[in-house]
């Protein structure tokens, strides 16, 4: 899974710098439009530890701010499911909050939590918050009857007991919406840097942009794309191990 | 034999109206203005008072031209557009200039807006007394790590002896927030176009104010300046003339004080978010910056600055070679 996804990665971005330099040379442009590979490689044996550095610590934020999300979506989700008037409510709050541009909230948020850690992880956390906060509710409010009932006729129905059973059921999409979130944590992180804070990847990206460099911006996006990578990884593993766990043994259950 | 030699003559007025109805393009474009786009450095605003006048006042329609007049930004390189083709003027800072030279572009600098570079600092005296450079000894200053501001900075500090660590920088961004509350003794801003809008707040606030000029202290670092491609200027000289003489001719008359009240409509009617109170404190000190003196040539280009503007930047190695930039300064319309 982890080579798949490393080849994959350096396929996709080798390619995107193959077709920038066919328009460079094509277009016949000077490095300061478009940097030949020999500035590239030079920028990238230059800086590359330095922004490795700064990549960490923004995956570091983007991590925290993921599980943050995560728990909140976990929490408002499981509360969304009580009625349908409530889950509605949620869902219809998500999608205008949602609609608002972060690049328009993030100021607001940095007036008010200042350019430190606390900002960055607040963006990052409403960045994927909502995604993973409306699948949370839907899957939720659904109910399994064909298990349920059996609870429910019972009388052994919990509220606890009808989580389990809706996230059991649904195990594939919640990991699948977990694992697709984190790349928006990653994003809104990197997008908190890039307006006002000053660490980590975004913040040298914007410095970066500031000097015209684009040839430290390719080296910031592949050293993101091979982290980003990475922590997609360690979340399918952790899905497949939680599958792994929660799956019904072939022989049935004893 | 009346019906052939009337139908011979309406296929020969056939032929005449087919031929001028395809050719009338080609004749009109003979006629008609030389379409060009100008991309500014920055959003419609003071500092671009001038090219907009030029636009609106039909200073280049009257010379042949059809300018389209583009605001700039953050994300907007008038350099890169010009190498694009996508512009054929803009409007560049001399860093940026000297920047895409280093690394390959073929840019030429026509004139030079501002004689000062409105980038300075603010500071409150009665706080942060600063009478001598060595007073920002145990300051904290702000900078935009990678922005001009900080090459400038860094370059009044080196020339006055002050070690980096004698000081503290603070990264800034838009959020004055740490000014207001005394976190940052010296802010930078566009003494322009912000000084007027942060001053009338300390104003309010009853605090006095006052502006660290780098210019004053030796460090001319050259701000916005007009540009074209080389290939521009080698092929069309005298649309580059032309444009040139408009421009010129359109920043002098809305710097003239006779002018001021159609200045700042001029602005009004682009930038409706700025108040016209504020305009009208932004246009004397935007004369001041581009007119020094009365007489003063407006967009003479001032090769001393430039060639210490390369000089800054190769000593804080930004550039790794020199790129002898007084060879690149081709003032046409002076």
């Amino acid at each position: 899974m982890l080579y798949r996804r490393l080849y994959q990665f350096f396929m996709i971005y080798f390619l995107g710098l193959a077709s920038l330099m066919a328009i460079k040379y094509g277009l016949q442009l000077s490095d300061y439009v478009i940097p030949g590979p020999p500035e590239i490689a030079s920028t990238g044996l230059r800086v590359s530890g330095r922004y490795l550095l700064n990549v960490l610590n923004t995956l570091a934020v983007a991590i925290l701010g993921h599980i943050l999300a995560i728990v909140l979506a976990t929490g408002i989700g499981i509360i969304g499911r009580l009625t349908a008037w409530i889950g509605s409510f949620i869902r219809v709050a998500a999608y205008n909050i949602q609609a608002y541009p972060i690049v328009a909230v993030a100021p607001i948020i940095f007036i008010l939590l200042g350019d430190g850690l606390s900002s960055r992880l607040l963006i990052a956390a409403m960045i994927c918050y909502f995604p993973l906060l409306l699948s949370f509710v839907g899957i939720f409010s659904e109910p399994v009857p064909e298990i349920e009932h059996f609870f429910e006729s019972t009388r052994r129905m919990t509220w606890r007991l009808q989580i389990k059973i809706r996230a059991f059921e649904n195990i594939h999409k919640l990991i699948t919406v977990v694992v697709g979130s984190a790349t928006l944590a990653m994003v809104g992180t990197i997008v908190a840097e890039f307006i006002a804070a000053n660490a980590g990847i975004g913040y040298s990206i914007r410095i970066a942009l500031y000097q015209s460099d684009l040839a430290k911006i390719l080296v910031a996006l592949f050293l993101i794309g091979i982290c980003t990578s990475l922590y997609l990884v360690l979340l399918e593993w952790i899905g497949y191990r939680i599958r792994r766990r929660w799956a019904i043994p072939e022989g049935g259950l004893k | 034999m009346k019906t052939r030699a009337l139908k011979k003559r309406v296929d020969l007025y056939l032929a005449v109206v087919v031929f001028f109805f395809f050719t009338a393009d080609a004749f009109a474009g003979g006629l008609a203005a030389q379409e060009v786009t100008y991309r500014l450095k920055w959003l419609f605003n003071i500092s671009v008072v001038g090219d907009l006048w030029a636009d609106v006042n039909g200073n280049f329609a009257r010379r042949g031209l059809k300018v389209t007049v583009k605001p700039g930004g953050p994300e907007r390189d008038a350099i890169k557009e010009l190498e694009l083709g996508r512009s054929q003027f803009g409007v560049a800072s001399a860093d940026q200039v000297i920047r895409a030279v280093s690394k390959g572009a073929h840019v030429v600098v026509l004139a030079q807006l501002f004689q000062v570079n409105p980038l300075q600092w603010i500071y409150r005296p009665a706080r942060t007394p600063i009478k001598t450079p060595q007073d920002l000894k145990g300051k904290t200053i702000g900078i935009t790590y990678g922005g001009n501001d900080e090459a400038i900075m860094r370059a009044l500090l080196a020339k006055y002896h002050i070690r980096e660590n004698e000081v503290r920088l603070y990264s800034v961004r838009y959020d004055y927030t740490p000014f207001y509350q005394g976190k940052v003794d010296l802010w930078p801003l566009y003494r322009n176009a912000q000084a007027p809008i942060i001053g009338e707040k300390l104003r309010k606030a009853g605090e006095r104010f006052d502006f660290l000029n780098p210019s004053q202290l030796g460090i001319q670092f050259v701000a916005n300046s007009v540009v074209t491609s080389q290939k521009m200027l080698a092929q069309h000289p005298q649309i580059v003339q032309r444009f040139m003489e408009a421009l010129l001719e359109g920043w002098r008359a809305a710097l003239n004080p006779a002018n001021r009240q159609k200045a700042i409509a001029i602005v009004l009617k682009f930038n409706r978010e700025t108040p016209a109170e504020i305009i009208r404190r932004q246009l004397p000190v935007t004369r001041s910056l581009m007119l020094p003196t009365a007489d003063f040539q407006f967009g003479k280009i001032d090769v001393e600055a430039w060639k210490q503007t390369e000089q800054i930047m190769l000593a804080q190695k930004l550039i790794s070679k020199p790129v002898h930039v007084e060879n690149l300064l081709k003032p046409v319309a002076q």
